[in-house]
């Protein structure tokens, strides 16, 4: 780490951790495996611990945590699954994020990123990958242990009803977290990306507890991040003190070292 | 009274008594994740373990057993000569929360285990076979043509390491080209095999494309004509002049067409290519006559009406 560069611990989650530049606030997950780069992105080391670069242009959780998510994020020693867990990037910060007590079930369908996240999981002790439709449930109810949160990151019509066959079989109960990053663009052209995050909401609050969803902009067009805590009944975390954020474009023709 | 449940969990199986909310077990299906994961994808009575068969023993024969995952199920009942229902997804959620937590050395092992067996059994369908094969072939046909134009331009002097490296390279290259045939013959056979109708109209290469592009032959047929026709194309559609081809332009006869009118032939053509895709994936009768013919009689009528 260059001097004059301070690694602050993220109020929200213990294993995020923020520096502040002169134009944005970073984003860096303390690595679970090694060696840390996953997808080509910057890491470095400081008093023996690994950092990697959260990016909001290629993470949407990164880029709901810029915008100002308010709710609940992975935290260390939890259960999650993660849907949609493709080639293993945002997984990757994920599994980070519950530390090497904690336990990713990633649940991917496609087989050629299926492999390169099993080649992941090699190095990653705290991901489990699952090649299997996350449109069944059932099909992996008896690999996934009840788990404390869902995290649904697939680009379908029916991403809705998967997040919650989902949450309603395999969450722990009550008050289990549900995040998911809904893609807009999925649901079909004949409403806006705001009616259709607003229907997602309508539709979601009969089961969960509603955070304030926030948009993607400007690092994942007509994207947002929606959720809270599964269960009607469920309570929500008390609001944290308010951080100045200050959204920005994901970097265009550079590419991460 | 409640019923016994009796929970696959991974490499193991645990047993919910109707008094007890403490799981009996586990019982490891094998101590070898590689094994484990080989039963888990295939129980059967013979790979259960004898002691589960023995903490079965005291369950009555007139109460309910229960068990999950459905083919855990079938074993049971099989191996029991008993009825064993599934359990209520109440029952499943309430069995899954009294489960301890397994050892996690051997939950890792057990899910890389069962994550190498299921990608090696996908990756021995035919079809995916079709696009691994298809994939390579194409990046191989970028490389020989690479290597080839990068030696048009090779500048070299007789008697010095620059022909030397000439020589070596173009052995290297010939062995490049070899490589590369043998593998679009084993692609073209494949594809042939596998969309009988598709190769018949656009030839078996661009077929193979085609359902690289489009991920499964089942997708492909299920697209319309349009995005077929631009399938693999790097430009966008738009309003203005967007792309008119993508895989289709090496389509068989293609270039016979006059320059001109290649666009209205890629259109037919996507259109006679549905059909066949379509057959292929779900009749899997051999319209390839009825649609060459076709295609035949579009490229005689676009060659006489040049632009």
């Amino acid at each position: 780490m260059r001097p004059g560069r301070r690694f602050e611990p993220f109020e929200g989650s213990p294993r995020l951790v923020e520096v502040a530049r002169a134009d944005r606030r970073e984003l860096w997950t303390e690595a679970v495996g090694d060696p840390p780069p996953v997808y080509g992105e910057r890491w470095t080391e400081v008093l023996g611990h690994r950092y990697r670069l959260f990016e909001p242009g290629r993470s949407k959780l990164a880029a709901a945590i810029v915008r100002g998510w308010v709710g609940d994020l992975p935290a260390p020693g939890e259960r999650w699954l993660y849907l949609g867990a493709a080639t293993g990037t945002t997984v990757s910060h994920v599994a980070d994020m519950v530390g090497p007590e904690g336990r990713v079930y990633a649940v991917e369908r496609s087989i050629r990123p299926f492999a390169r996240l099993l080649t992941l999981a090699d190095r990653w002790p705290n991901l489990r990958p699952i090649l299997a439709d996350a449109r069944g449930p059932l099909s992996y109810a008896s690999l996934v242990p009840p788990v404390d949160g869902v995290y649904v990151d697939i680009a379908q019509v029916d991403q809705l009803a998967i997040a919650m066959a989902n949450a309603s079989l395999l969450a722990s109960g009550e008050g289990s977290r549900l995040l998911i990053a809904l893609k807009t663009a999925s649901m079909g052209r004949l409403l806006s990306a705001n009616a259709h995050r607003q229907s997602a909401e309508r539709t979601l609050s009969a089961s969960t507890a509603l955070v304030p969803s926030v948009s993607l902009e400007p690092f994942h067009k007509a994207h947002f991040l929606i959720g809270g805590r599964w269960g009607r009944n469920a309570r929500l975390p008390a609001p944290r003190r308010e951080r100045p954020t200050t959204p920005r474009g994901p970097r265009r023709g550079r590419r991460a070292r | 009274m409640r019923p016994t449940l009796v929970l696959g969990n991974g490499p193991c199986v645990f047993v919910l008594g109707p008094e007890s909310p403490r799981a009996t077990g586990p019982f490891l299906l094998d101590s070898d994740p590689r094994h484990a994961a080989d039963r888990f994808e295939a129980i059967a009575p013979a790979v259960l373990p004898t002691r589960l068969y023995g903490a079965l023993e005291g369950v009555p024969p007139g109460s309910r057993l229960l068990a999950f995952p459905p083919s855990l199920a079938r074993a049971l009942a099989e191996a029991l000569r008993r009825p064993v229902d599934g359990p209520t997804l109440e029952e499943l959620r309430r069995g899954r929360s009294a489960l301890p937590p397994l050892e996690p050395t051997l939950e890792r092992r057990f899910f890389l285990a069962l994550g190498h067996l299921r990608l090696e059994r996908a990756l021995r369908a035919p079809e995916e076979v079709l696009i691994t094969l298809a994939r390579e072939e194409e990046r191989l046909e970028r490389s020989v043509g690479r290597e080839a134009r990068a030696a048009e331009s090779f500048l070299s002097v007789p008697d010095s390491p620059l022909e030397r490296h000439a020589a070596e390279w173009e052995r290297a290259r010939s062995v490049l080209s070899a490589h590369a045939d043998a593998l679009r013959q084993t692609l073209e056979a494949e594809a042939r095999r596998q969309l009988p109708n598709l190769s018949a109209v656009v030839g078996p290469r661009v077929a193979a494309r085609l359902v690289a592009a489009a991920g499964s032959v089942d997708a492909l047929a299920r697209m319309p004509s349009a995005r077929i026709q631009l399938l693999g194309s790097r430009r966008r559609p738009s309003p203005e002049r967007g792309p008119r081809f993508g895989v289709l332009y090496r389509a068989d006869r293609l270039l016979e067409v006059p320059l001109g009118r290649r666009g209205a032939y890629a259109r037919s053509l996507a259109a006679i290519a549905a059909i066949a895709a379509r057959a292929d994936a779900s009749t899997h009768r051999d319209i390839s006559a009825g649609l060459v013919a076709r295609r035949d009689r579009r490229i005689d009528a676009l060659r006489r009406t040049r632009r």
